[in-house]
């Protein structure tokens, strides 16, 4: 690992008073973080994400992020298709914005979900609800089972829905839902 | 050129079937590419980005065509299983997937212009591989480098693997197998009403499928106790026809005859007062006998009903039980076996009672005076309507209020459970804190809730009492004119009110009766569900199983585009130990699960002495295999049980020795209750290493030909591994065995060892080839080793 990266670590850890022992796990864990200095991201002709680090070229990564739901944008690890970890991007501050730009998109890409702005209809019947929403991606209709995990809250107000062929909608937050709206989802939280 | 706008919706919803067709061939010549070469056609429905957009993959013998909608999806997105209600038809064609989605109406017809199309020649291609996203796939085609052509959602994804693995063929210039373009062809919707099943392997459609079926069906639970049924209806007869009776007695008959001195009973007040008393305790009687009998039919009914869906359970493959999580499950079975077991006893006696008493009062009242009837009725409708609107509400806030009680009951539950944790880092505020929250909540859901049905119930009394006193009043006016004798009027009042209740009743219960033929519908799901790996009807039964093991060409994956096991060649000769070896998640236990057929493989055959597991009986696989797995599992029961869970006739001495090859005998003997302690839920607490042991005396005494142990040791100790090694080994001669161990010391009998990587076989071969080869194993063994090492300079 590089000298960099502990360094980086360790500036992270100056805010908390516990700074000994994070400098310790940082050090245990030897995670790269990359950020400006020692990687830099381009797109190729084909649309894949690539990135440069230490010298080393890796075309096709992927972009996970670690807190998809509660915090998307932080902690981005790098991967290649072979999922082994390139490093992680603790923030996209860490890099200009049009990188930034590039890796937010390429976290549309992986995580794309509708997100409901309005419920229409949730219908139940036998066992499966059926629902009808406006989101950010056009009106949708898509049938959810019955009974547990399938429509689970994330974070405190954020709520995944998730269909009999596993598709995900998201509402980001479902205390902001009229007071019809949450009636109808409310049996199946 | 006019396009309309949406391929998917024309094709799909079979709008226009001609249009569609059409549609589809004036992209195919845009792009320059006849019908009858091509071989396979995806519609991709998301854009790469994210969103929804339209891309037409066409697979020829000249590579790969793509024509991708340059406008995002307009209209709407409609995913499997939502019906739809302008398709009353429904049409399956050969390029669209049925019910991977759909969007509808194409609102603009749009023009060519609308689509850009592109051709990628074949010999550019090196592959086209699919990248799994969340809930999504990514097509990457790799050129002289890699690019995202089209992305789909997840209804797409099987579809996906094929159009990748039939462009490996292509490349490959491998001939097509038919079968493997049939087999997506099955259908997969509803053929009366064309909606798309929501689960393919539940051929149930939830419209169709009608409650009165189910009713139908759950009535034939209760055909083995005809005799007591039709007891329980004739005393709900004279239950009722005594209650009936009561009103006019205490009314009309004592009123208007006895004290009055007219009629039939004129004077005889004391026989009238004794009749009131007679068929009161009568009408009770018979009441609380019909109740007992139904009770106990009930719960034989609801008995017999959960053990024809425990019997179902059992024949059912893995793979449904992980795919709906077994602990749910369970509750799901219970409670709604439950709600089924009131819906029997309360719902549907009562309803028989009601409904004879509506029939009977309506009739009565009818006969006495039909103005007063009417006026009977007048406050009815706003009950109605006061309980339909009410009630939903008042049920929706108990409904709350219970979840917070079970959220409560978790919370508790969970930080009893983990008190050790909880102590040992010092939490207990915190924990605290968590419960102030919940009961909070809970407290807040409990007082909405009373104060609701504090409310309503007062208003419904005011409101049937409102009839009463209409009666009174036109009563009373009708007496003062002398139209109408006193006793009368109160006989009205008297059956006004034993009438309010029933039409309540028969208010809710159409609620509940949908309710609980849901419940009904999930527990024949159960039993309908069709198991994924089935015997053939003409199975082949060995009575012993015999000859080699073979694995050719196996492929498998627990879902769809995401092989476990890629491509796995392997033969396991018999008497022989194999050894499987490699890192956790290679795929090791996913190997032995197809070989015993747990699942079964998507691609590639299992032989055992050159016959295909699936022509095998499934007793000839499961009497001639025992498996040791790597998650062990005690059942409620004694430890002797236990160990002779599969063979329940065995002697006591058999048990003994089976625990004595499994180092389980000496701790058993420890224990103060010996081989009879209880263990598993709420029993006798066992170590990891104390239940491996039992499963693997369990799996000895199952005296298999087929001896297969998962990492079966794992949790002993170093010492005890070998002890039960050197027993086993005197077992163990002259039976395959498949050993699976992380400690490598543990196979060194192994005849034969195969190296497991990311599902494929990388390595394979005696212990000193794969030593000479200094390859995968070398790494391991030296690793190994110098784990070894540590443990001795730990331990010195
Ligand atoms: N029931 C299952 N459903 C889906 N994936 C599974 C299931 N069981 C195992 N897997 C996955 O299959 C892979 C191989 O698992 P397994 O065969 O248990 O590995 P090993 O035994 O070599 O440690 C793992 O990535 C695991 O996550
Ligand atoms: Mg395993």
């Amino acid at each position: 690992m590089t000298t960099k990266t502990i360094e980086a670590a360790t500036e992270q850890s100056e805010q908390v008073s516990t700074e000994p022992v994070i400098t310790e796990l940082a050090e245990a864990a030897a995670i790269t973080f990359l950020d400006r200095s020692n990687a830099s991201f381009r797109l190729t002709e084909g649309g894949m994400l690539a990135v440069e680090h230490d010298g080393k070229q890796h075309e096709a990564v992927y972009v996970h992020s670690s807190f998809p739901h509660s915090n998307r944008a932080s902690y981005l690890s790098i991967r290649t298709i072979e999922n082994k970890e390139i490093g992680i991007v603790r923030q996209l501050e860490d890099f200009d914005e049009a990188t930034a730009e590039l890796l937010v998109q390429q976290l549309q890409v992986r995580y794309f979900a509708p997100q409901i702005n309005k419920l229409l209809k949730v219908k139940e019947e036998f066992g499966y609800s059926y629902w009808e929403a406006e989101t950010d991606s056009g009106i949708v209709k898509f049938t959810v089972r019955g009974g547990v995990g399938q429509i689970k809250l994330v974070t405190p107000v954020r709520l995944l829905i998730t269909d009999v062929d596993g598709n995900r909608f998201i509402i980001p937050d479902y205390t902001a839902l009229s007071d019809k709206e949450y009636r109808m989802i409310e049996l199946y939280m | 050129m006019r396009f309309a706008f949406s391929l998917h919706f024309l094709i799909q919803n079979g709008v226009d079937d001609v249009q569609s067709d059409r549609t589809k061939a004036q992209l195919l010549s845009q792009m320059g590419v006849a019908e009858k070469d091509v071989i396979y056609e995806l519609l991709c429905d998301r854009s790469v980005e994210g969103g929804f957009r339209d891309t037409l993959l066409v697979l020829t013998a000249k590579g790969l065509f793509i024509a991708c909608s340059r406008k995002e999806l307009e209209g709407e997105k409609v995913f499997r299983g939502f019906p739809l209600k302008k398709n009353k038809r429904f049409r399956s064609l050969a390029m669209v997937t049925p019910g991977a989605g759909s969007s509808s109406e194409p609102e603009a017809a749009a023009t060519a212009d609308d689509w850009s199309t592109e051709h990628i020649p074949l010999e550019d291609i090196e592959s086209l591989s699919i990248v799994n996203l969340v809930a999504s796939g990514l097509l990457v085609v790799k050129t002289k480098e890699e690019r995202a052509i089209a992305a789909f959602t997840n209804g797409l994804m099987s579809r996906a693997s094929l159009l990748s693995k039939l462009f490996d063929k292509v490349k490959k210039g491998e001939e097509i197998e038919p079968e493997l373009l049939e087999k997506n062809e099955a259908e997969e919707n509803c053929p009366a009403c064309g909606m798309i099943y929501p689960e393919p392997e539940r051929r149930i459609c939830p419209k169709c499928m009608k409650k009165s079926a189910i009713f139908a069906r759950l009535l034939k639970f209760a055909v083995p106790y005809k005799k007591t049924v039709a007891i329980v209806i004739f005393l709900m007869l004279l239950n009722a026809v005594c209650a009936l009776a009561i009103p006019y007695l205490t009314g009309t008959v004592l009123f208007d005859q006895a004290l009055a001195g007219k009629g039939a009973f004129a004077g005889q007040i004391g026989l009238v007062v004794g009749l009131i008393i007679l068929f009161r305790t009568l009408s009770l009687l018979f009441g609380i006998l019909y109740g007992y009998l139904n009770a106990k039919m009930a719960i034989s009914v609801v008995f017999d009903l959960k053990s024809a869906v425990f019997t179902a359970m059992q024949r059912l493959s893995l793979s449904f039980f992980q795919r709906r999580q077994t602990g749910h499950l369970m509750t799901r079975i219970n409670n709604d076996s439950t709600e089924l077991q009131f819906f029997f006893i309360d719902g549907l006696s009562y309803f028989i009672v009601n409904l004879m008493n509506i029939i009977g009062i309506t009739v009565i009242l009818l006969m006495l005076d039909w103005k007063l009837t009417l006026l009977c009725f007048l406050p009815l409708p706003l009950v109605i309507l006061l309980v339909q609107k009410a009630f939903p509400k008042l049920w929706r806030l108990s409904w709350r209020s219970h979840r917070r009680v079970s959220a409560l009951n978790s919370m508790i539950s969970d930080s009893i459970k983990g008190t050790r944790v909880v102590k040992a880092f010092g939490m207990e505020k915190k924990e605290m804190t968590r419960f102030h929250g919940v009961n909070q909540n809970y407290a807040g859901a409990e007082q909405r809730y009373s104060k609701l049905s504090g409310t309503i119930f007062p208003v419904l009394n005011v409101l049937t009492q409102l009839g009463g006193m209409l009666i009174w009043a036109f009563g009373g006016w009708m007496i003062m004119q002398g139209e109408m004798p006193f006793g009368l009027l109160l006989t009205f009042v008297y059956y006004m009110y034993m009438l309010y209740g029933p039409i309540e009743f028969m208010n809710n219960i159409v609620g509940w009766w949908s309710h609980c033929m849901s419940a009904g519908q999930r527990i024949f799901e159960i039993q309908d569900a069709v198991p994924e790996v089935q015997d053939k009807e003409d199975a082949i039964h060995l009575s012993t199983l015999k000859g080699d093991i073979e694995l050719s060409n196996v492929t498998f994956g627990y879902e769809p585009n995401k092989p476990i096991l890629k491509g796995i060649n392997l033969k396991v000769k018999e008497g022989e130990m194999l050894g499987i070896v490699g890192h956790s998640g290679a795929g090791k236990s996913t190997l032995v699960n197809v070989i015993s057929r747990l699942y079964e493989v998507n691609e590639g055959a299992v032989r055992f002495g050159g016959i295909d597991v699936r022509d095998l009986s499934s007793s000839s696989l499961r009497n001639h295999i025992g498996i040791v797995s790597q998650e062990i599992y005690v059942f409620s029961g004694s430890i002797a049980e236990n160990i002779a869970y599969v063979n329940p006739d065995c002697s006591i001495e058999e048990i003994i020795y089976a625990s004595r090859i499994a180092g389980a005998h000496d701790f058993i003997n420890k224990l103060p209750d010996g081989y009879d302690t209880i263990v598993g839920t709420g029993g006798y607490d066992l170590s990891g290493g104390e239940k491996q042991r039992l499963s693997i005396a369990r799996a000895v005494l199952h005296n298999p030909r087929l001896l297969i142990l998962d990492e079966a040791t794992a949790s002993l100790d170093t010492e005890t591994e070998v002890q039960i090694q050197e027993a086993l080994e005197k077992l163990i001669r002259g039976r395959t065995t498949i050993a699976i161990a992380h400690r490598l010391s543990t196979l060194r009998n192994a005849h034969y060892l195969a190296v497991v990587e990311d599902g494929k076989i990388v390595e394979e071969g005696s212990h000193s080839d794969l030593l000479a080869k200094d390859g995968s194993y070398a790494g391991l063994v030296k690793k190994h080793d110098e784990a070894l090492k540590m443990n001795e300079v730990v331990l010195a």
